[in-house]
């Protein structure tokens, strides 16, 4: 929970960060994140709704993995950092899931006066399959 | 994976596309940022961090004050469960129900891409400004025949300041038509795109492109783009590298109009170009977005994504407007 990002020189492209998990993802995730976003498509918390167009249950919201993995950065390079945020939702998320958020370094390079780190990010399931993939631009100090 | 358009697809297909480029309104967030969305949003996260919630910690941090996360930026102009009027609504709202009637009625949201130009304070109200980007062809995805509608929105505040912004793609799809279900067209049973052979080397670029970022393998001693990417570098020979992202403009150096033979993934004809980018390499990729006996040398073009299927997104390149 560090405020203070690592220095841009101490960093390399490979490097990564403590990955974070989530143990068991449940509807009552699901709905605090609805509440938590305003988003209220009914395909992330009514079963009803969810299953009637052929889904197994409700699943998550792409913007809830989306901001489970922003932690990943966050954590690393602190909370002012993050410059970009670029996400590709590739499976659904399904109630029960474990989720594991990685990061590593993939590139440096300096723009308008700021250290820029390129960082990118990967949400796997308990299967190991990927669920999100993405990239986060992240000022070093 | 286009599909063999029927007409009635053409014709549906040109009314979803008079939206590209329309301005879709201006929201204004329900409320100004606050401490109550704040802390509903970080303990969803599980994030215990104090300077999102705790005035006195945040007081005496860097930040001099609460700030919001970053990524909550939608959320402070998010419409809610208030759902679309009936009548009267945005152009997107237009769009949404055109889409909805035609069959499309489920959503998943399949990018995100936000830029963020400062933090957000307490008080802090936002509105966005919306623009309907594009609106893909008809296709065939893991979850059901669909179309991307891809948006772009800018956050600034009530006075007019630029905080950020976001690309939001979403595929409105018809339930049941997923790969699960029983294929229910020729098309449906259109093979896949080969596969690339991924590499150590050659993987960031395919993972690039599935984030629809074109990019380029540049070497890290002495600064060559190269391209189609190896493990080192045929200039100074060094095997450190890293990759650098293309603006997405170019020109067409080469090409040919492959007629014959025919593999099933693909149509025909099929206009595949040596495109040189502004960066100064060159790649191979399909042309799009024109008639193949069109395409010509020094045709200036961009960069368009090809979601394949949901494992899959390959560059092409269409003329540039």
């Amino acid at each position: 929970m560090t405020t203070t990002a690592p220095a841009y020189d101490a960093l390399h492209v490979g490097d990564t960060a403590p990955p974070l998990v989530v143990e068991r993802l449940t509807r009552t995730n699901f709905v605090r994140y609805a509440g938590a976003s305003g988003d209220f498509n009914p395909m992330h918390h009514d079963d009803t709704i969810a299953t009637s167009v052929g889904n197994p249950s409700v699943f998550g919201h792409g913007m809830l993995t989306a901001g489970l993995m922003a932690r990943v950065v966050k954590d690393w390079f602190g909370p002012t950092a993050l410059r970009r945020f670029q996400v590709r939702f590739s499976k659904q998320v399904w109630p029960g899931d474990q989720l594991t958020c990685t990061a590593a370094v993939i590139a440096k390079r300096e723009e308008d006066g700021e250290r820029l780190i390129d960082v990118a990010c990967s949400v796997t399931n308990q299967d190991g399959v990927e669920v999100l993939s993405g990239t986060a631009t992240a000022v070093a100090a | 994976m286009t599909t063999t358009d029927t007409d009635e697809q053409a014709a549906f297909l040109t009314k979803l596309r008079a939206f590209q480029g329309t301005e879709a309104g201006t929201e204004v967030g329900a409320d100004p940022v606050n401490q109550a969305m704040i802390r509903h949003w970080v303990e969803a996260m599980g994030d215990q961090n104090p300077v999102y919630v705790d005035p006195d910690a945040a007081a005496q941090s860097v930040h001099g004050q609460v700030i919001a996360p970053a990524v909550m930026l939608q959320a402070w102009v998010m419409r809610g469960i208030r759902g679309r009027p009936a009548q009267g609504g945005s152009p997107r709202d237009e769009l949404m129900g055109m889409l909805d009637d035609a069959g499309f009625s489920s959503v998943v949201a399949t990018n995100s891409e936000q830029e963020y130009d400062r933090m957000l304070h307490l008080g802090d109200h936002l509105r966005t400004r919306t623009v309907i980007d594009s609106v893909s062809e008809e296709k065939h995805t893991g979850l059901g025949v669909g179309h991307f509608v891809t948006t772009r929105v800018e956050y600034e505040t009530t006075e007019g300041e630029p905080v950020g912004r976001m690309l939001f793609r979403i595929l409105k799809f018809k339930p049941g038509t997923g790969r699960s279900a029983a294929p229910s067209d020729d098309a449906a049973r259109r093979p896949l795109r080969p596969r690339p052979a991924l590499t150590q080397d050659n993987a960031f670029f395919f993972d690039g492109a599935k984030q629809h970022r074109l990019l380029i393998q540049r070497c890290a001693q002495c600064g060559r783009l190269r391209h189609p990417p190896g493990p080192r570098c045929p200039r100074c020979g060094s095997y450190e590298w890293n990759a650098q992202e293309a603006s997405g403009r170019g020109t067409v150096y080469s090409f040919v109009v492959n007629h014959y033979p025919q593999v099933p993934a693909f149509e025909y004809p099929l206009a595949v170009g040596l495109i040189e980018l502004e960066e100064g390499t060159r790649l191979v990729a399909n042309v799009v977005g024109i008639d193949p006996s069109d395409v010509a040398v020094g045709l200036a073009v961009e960069v368009e994504w090809l979601d394949e299927d949901p494992d899959l997104t390959l560059p092409a390149f269409k003329p540039r407007a």
